[in-house]
């Protein structure tokens, strides 16, 4: 609750701190506010505690979940130095809207009550929008606004309908009370609420960009600026299962029998629909937008075979995920900055080339980036596949477990095509300058990855 | 039939027709004046809900405000040309299959559906009016309420951002 | 429902749609008559006594010229303008309280079109569509004045329903609801200080302010200004249709004049009514003296209508047009601002005590702030305009 309360004020703040001439303070600043309200989450610790009249609920799964958002979006905000240089830049709005699309987030992670769902999507989505456009002279960043916007009001339209439905079933917006519904009326629930999950899951399948609700995720996640890429592709995603554990485990795990074949029959489309079409890309960026389809695939997975282990795989997935992606994406702003061809930025393969021997630190970033993202050993991605791939088997779901991991090999194709570049190709010979502070975030959420490589022990317990 | 079973299935009628109209007119300017028909009628719903204060409210901002903003952009763009369809036979397949299996199901849910009977003895005069309406959303919905306002605040934060003129951009 | 409540009904209503039809058309010449008057002519006196028959003429010369459609124009959208606007401006009028109630038999019923407790909400509805007649028929011409007219009244509406919705509030707060009716009563409950006009100075201004500006009157009367547009959207109209936009503005003007009293001078409340009404039961009777402490009312009522009828010519007169980013300015920087800093203050004020007349405290300290700025400002010289 206090975050909620923390990160609307700070945001408020920003936007007045845009008044002042000078642009240097807002970057600490918001990194601040972020550790505040990171600080305040923490309160709440080993407690359950429903506010509002029943409007949020949270436990220490949100706090973890919550967690894992602050701390990506800190790590986004402090990879954006580069704002401070750009005329075109308006950095105050930027950081305000990354402060709001938190509480979006936040309520998303943490809702007891479908309304706040809804306002939360919204709040998020508004500003992901926004921020998707935010690039004002290039077509690409328009068009990727555009998109997003269209499709993703349509998507909530759809989820909205969902919802009414469900209360036209239950005659309560609670999810507790959805669940309790459920139970009473285990052999005669209304038809109304499998309609109501069908369209609830379509909305929410939308915003984690599952297959065959993905069309959206290239064209957006390739047009919008890098760093709001980063924050769409890890917030948004964790944000957005955390919502979907959350209505699925609730309220309808006592109609589990009725949508686990419709979404382990999405989870295979998502998975091969991700990993088969990267495999084509000659864009980074555009790779990482259909990684980051088969990445929801994999968390699907936890959630079509849901169990007592869902929750730990579905944290721990979500943190290794996005401790990835932000230092792909952290090594792609530099490089594609200083290596610009003649259609501006470069952000293909090629870019990479080389890259090993001119800056071994962003070599080795990224690197270790890309090794977790495929899954290999030692790394923290490693361990996010086996426990997802646990919950499956527990489940005794084996086929969807056979072929998550033969899907997981063509993913170590393409991730390895990144390496193969930076260590075996020749490239442009001038070095790629880093500034300072960007290289500690850097070897940071590397550390990190590594370390929950070594010891995935660390995360245990905790929910 | 009793007279207010009449009123409803005129208005569900005009509400269907004029809905069809949005999407089938030629013109786009028929087509927004044909969804502020559409927003009068689902007004008329409201009314018959005894829902009078939903009913005002959404005549004075869909009809009111939002849709004369449509038209007014629509109007600066000066759509009459009709444009050239797009859409290949394909998209136009999968849409019609999507669509007709999406109402399909609908149809067959809802004809299915066992509502509950209606207790007329709980009916309560004073529901939907600004009252309790007030009072519901000051007291049960007050945090979805208030956090309405940063979606808001998002919003308007967003819509000046980029539509902000900036130095060195055209003055119309 | 009792037949004979309904046809009281009916004729209180065709009586309060005649009524509308009938100060409209007299608006006009009355119209003509002050700007004579303002301006040391005349005015119309040919047709009938002091001219009193011109209303009638110029109906006749509406009727009889060629009605004339564009060939470029959209037919029925073209058709469709006036007729929107005229229906638009004669539904509001409905929900204003004409008078306290009328008694016979056992019958007491109010002379009013129809109560409906968000009288307040039906009006703003019915004003908030009153820009389509407007929009439809300027785009419907075809032509580019036209257009630019439509489209002028369009955000310039849009622009003051804004500051005009949030400047009755504090109202709203007072009376605790939005019924039309009880908003007089409530102002006659405290006698003739208790008007909102009073208690709301702030509220007032703004108001009046935004109620021109949705008339479309002087000085904000950018949709049709000559100099600019030609005649705005009504450039390619003809005949009775451009009789119709008229005639609606007009009709607008009366509403507006009819609000604008019950809102915040009282209604058909008048200093000393309960006296003076309890004098009539007392000396005619329980139920003719009902009946004429009403007719009194109601004639009060129209009293303050006239008044503010007058007034609207009066300023059309005396004040020059706005400059179109002038007008943009005043509604969102200023008035918006100003009604959102009233609606503060009367809440807190009514928090504290139940005190009404907290919003004076904004007018003076504005007063007092405008003098300050104006005696620091050097004599003689004028403000350097900002671009």
């Amino acid at each position: 609750m206090l975050p909620i309360i923390l990160l609307s004020v700070f945001g408020i703040v920003l936007l007045f701190m845009g008044f002042l001439k000078s642009k240097v303070l807002l970057l600490p600043a918001t990194l601040v506010f972020i550790l505040a309200a990171l600080a305040t989450t923490f309160m709440d610790w080993g407690k359950t505690y429903l506010y509002f009249q029943n409007m949020l609920l949270t436990n220490n799964l949100a706090i973890l979940f919550t967690t894992i958002v602050l701390l990506s979006a800190f790590m986004v905000v402090a990879l954006s130095n580069s704002f401070i240089e750009d005329e075109q830049a308006q950095p105050a709005e930027y950081y305000a809207l990354l402060l709001f699309s938190l509480v979006g987030a936040i309520m998303m992670i943490s809702f007891e009550n479908l309304i706040m769902l809804f306002v939360g999507v919204e709040i998020l989505s508004v500003a992901m929008y926004v921020l998707a456009g935010s690039d004002k002279h290039s077509p690409r960043s328009n068009e990727a606004a555009l998109k997003y916007f269209l499709m993703g009001a349509f998507a909530t339209g759809i989820m909205l309908f969902g919802i009414a439905l469900l209360y036209g079933a239950t005659g309560t917006f609670v999810v507790s009370g959805i669940k309790s519904y459920v139970y009473t009326n285990a052999y005669g629930v209304s038809l109304l609420l499998y309609m109501g999950i069908i369209l609830l899951l379509i909305g929410m399948l939308f915003k984690v960009s599952a297959a065959p609700f993905h069309f959206w995720t290239p064209d957006v996640y390739d047009g919008t600026p890098g760093l709001f890429t980063a924050f769409m592709s890890t917030v948004v995603k964790t944000a957005g299962f955390a919502a979907l554990f959350r209505v699925l485990s609730v309220s309808f795990v006592g109609v589990y029998s009725f949508w686990w074949g419709t979404l382990a029959a999405l989870t295979c489309l998502t998975l091969l629909i991700g990993n088969v079409t990267a495999v084509y890309q000659t864009s980074f960026k555009r790779m990482m937008a259909y990684s980051s389809i088969s990445h929801a695939g994999y968390l699907l997975i936890g959630l079509t075979a849901l169990g007592t282990q869902t929750k730990q795989a579905l944290v721990f997935y979500s943190l290794a995920y996005s401790l990835a992606t932000i230092s792909a994406f952290g090594v792609l702003l530099v490089v594609s900055r200083q290596r610009q061809d003649t259609n501006g930025v470069n952000e293909n393969f090629d870019a990479f080339n080389g890259l090993a021997r001119q800056n071994p630190l962003l070599g080795f970033v990224m690197a270790v980036s890309m090794l977790s993202l495929a899954g290999i050993p030692l790394t923290a991605g490693f361990w996010g596949k086996f426990m997802i791939f646990t919950t499956a088997a527990d489940k005794g779901i084996y086929w969807i477990l056979v072929f998550a991991v033969l899907m997981s090999t063509v993913g170590i194709y393409y991730y390895f095509r990144v390496i193969i570049a930076m260590y075996f190709r020749e490239g442009a010979a001038e070095p790629v300058k880093v500034a300072p502070f960007y290289r500690y975030v850097l070897i940071a959420a590397t550390i990190l990855t590594l370390v929950l490589g070594l010891a995935p022990g660390l995360l245990e317990g905790l929910v | 039939m009793k007279p207010i079973e009449i009123v409803f299935y005129v208005l569900t009628g005009i509400t269907l027709l004029s809905a069809i109209t949005v999407v089938t007119a030629r013109n786009p300017i028929h087509s927004v004046l044909a969804l502020i028909a559409t927003f009068f009628c689902l007004s008329g719903h409201y009314i018959l809900m005894n829902a009078q204060f939903l009913a005002a409210v959404n005549i004075i901002v869909y009809a009111g405000a939002i849709m004369v903003l449509f038209l007014f952009t629509i109007m600066f763009l000066n759509l009459r040309r009709e444009d050239e369809e797009s859409k290949t036979n394909l998209t136009k397949m999968a849409a019609v299959v999507v669509g007709g299996i999406l109402m399909v199901t609908m149809l067959l849910v809802f004809r299915a559906v066992q509502l509950p009977a209606v207790n007329e003895g709980n009916f309560d005069a004073r529901t939907g009016l600004v009252e309790q309406l007030g009072i519901m959303l000051y007291s049960d919905y007050l945090l979805p309420f208030e956090l309405a306002s940063v979606l808001l605040l998002v919003a308007m934060v967003g819509a000046v951002m980029l539509g902000k003129r900036e130095a060195g951009d055209r003055h119309f | 429902m009792d037949l004979t409540i309904f046809i009281v009904k009916s004729i209180i209503i065709l009586a309060v749609f005649g009524i509308s039809l009938l100060i409209a058309t007299y608006s006009t010449y009355v119209e003509r008559k002050v700007a004579a008057f303002m301006q040391d002519r005349i005015g119309p006196d040919r047709a009938g006594p002091w001219g009193l028959l011109q209303p009638i003429a110029d109906a006749g010369k509406m009727f009889f010229k060629e009605d004339f459609i564009p060939a470029q124009a959209s037919k029925w959208l073209f058709i469709l303008g006036p007729a929107l606007a005229m229906l638009t401006a004669l539904m509001s009028s409905a929900v204003i309280p004409f008078g306290d109630s009328i008694r016979f038999d056992n019958y007491d019923i109010p002379v009013q079109g129809i109560e409906i407790n968000i009288g307040v909400l039906y009006i703003f509805g019915v004003v908030s569509l009153g820009v389509y007649g407007i929009m439809v028929g300027g785009w419907a011409s075809n032509n580019k004045f036209s257009l630019l007219g439509a489209i002028r009244a369009a955000s310039q509406n849009i622009s003051y329903e804004v500051a005009l919705g949030l400047s009755i509030i504090a109202i709203l707060m007072m009376s605790g609801s939005l019924s039309v009716r009880a908003i007089v009563e409530q102002q006659a409950e405290a006698g003739f200080l208790g008007w909102n006009v009073f208690t709301q100075p702030l509220g007032f201004i703004i108001f009046l302010t935004c109620a021109f500006a949705e008339c479309n009157r002087t000085p904000f009367d950018l949709p049709e200004c000559e100099t600019e547009l030609v005649g705005g959207y009504h450039t390619e109209y003809s005949s009775m249709k451009l009789g119709f936009y008229l005639f609606a503005e007009y009709i607008n003007m009366f509403v507006s004049s009819a609000f604008i009293s019950s809102l915040y001078f009282g209604g058909y409340h008048y200093p000393f009514m309960e006296q003076i009404s309890n004098a009539l039961t007392n000396s005619l009777g329980a139920v003719t003296g009902h009946n004429v402490a009403t007719a009194i009312g109601t004639a009060a009522f129209f009293g303050k209508i006239f008044f503010f009828i007058f007034f609207f010519m009066w300023v059309r007169w005396t004040v020059p047009r706005f400059r179109y980013d002038q007008l943009m300015n005043l509604g969102w920087k200023i008035l918006i601002p100003l009604s959102v800093l009233n609606i503060i203050v009367s809440a807190s004020g009514l928090l504290f005590n139940g005190m009404k007349y907290a919003s004076w405290l904004i007018v003076i300290v504005a007063t007092v702030l405008a003098i300050m700025s104006n005696s620091r400002a050097p004599k003689g010289q004028v403000s350097p305009q900002r671009s």
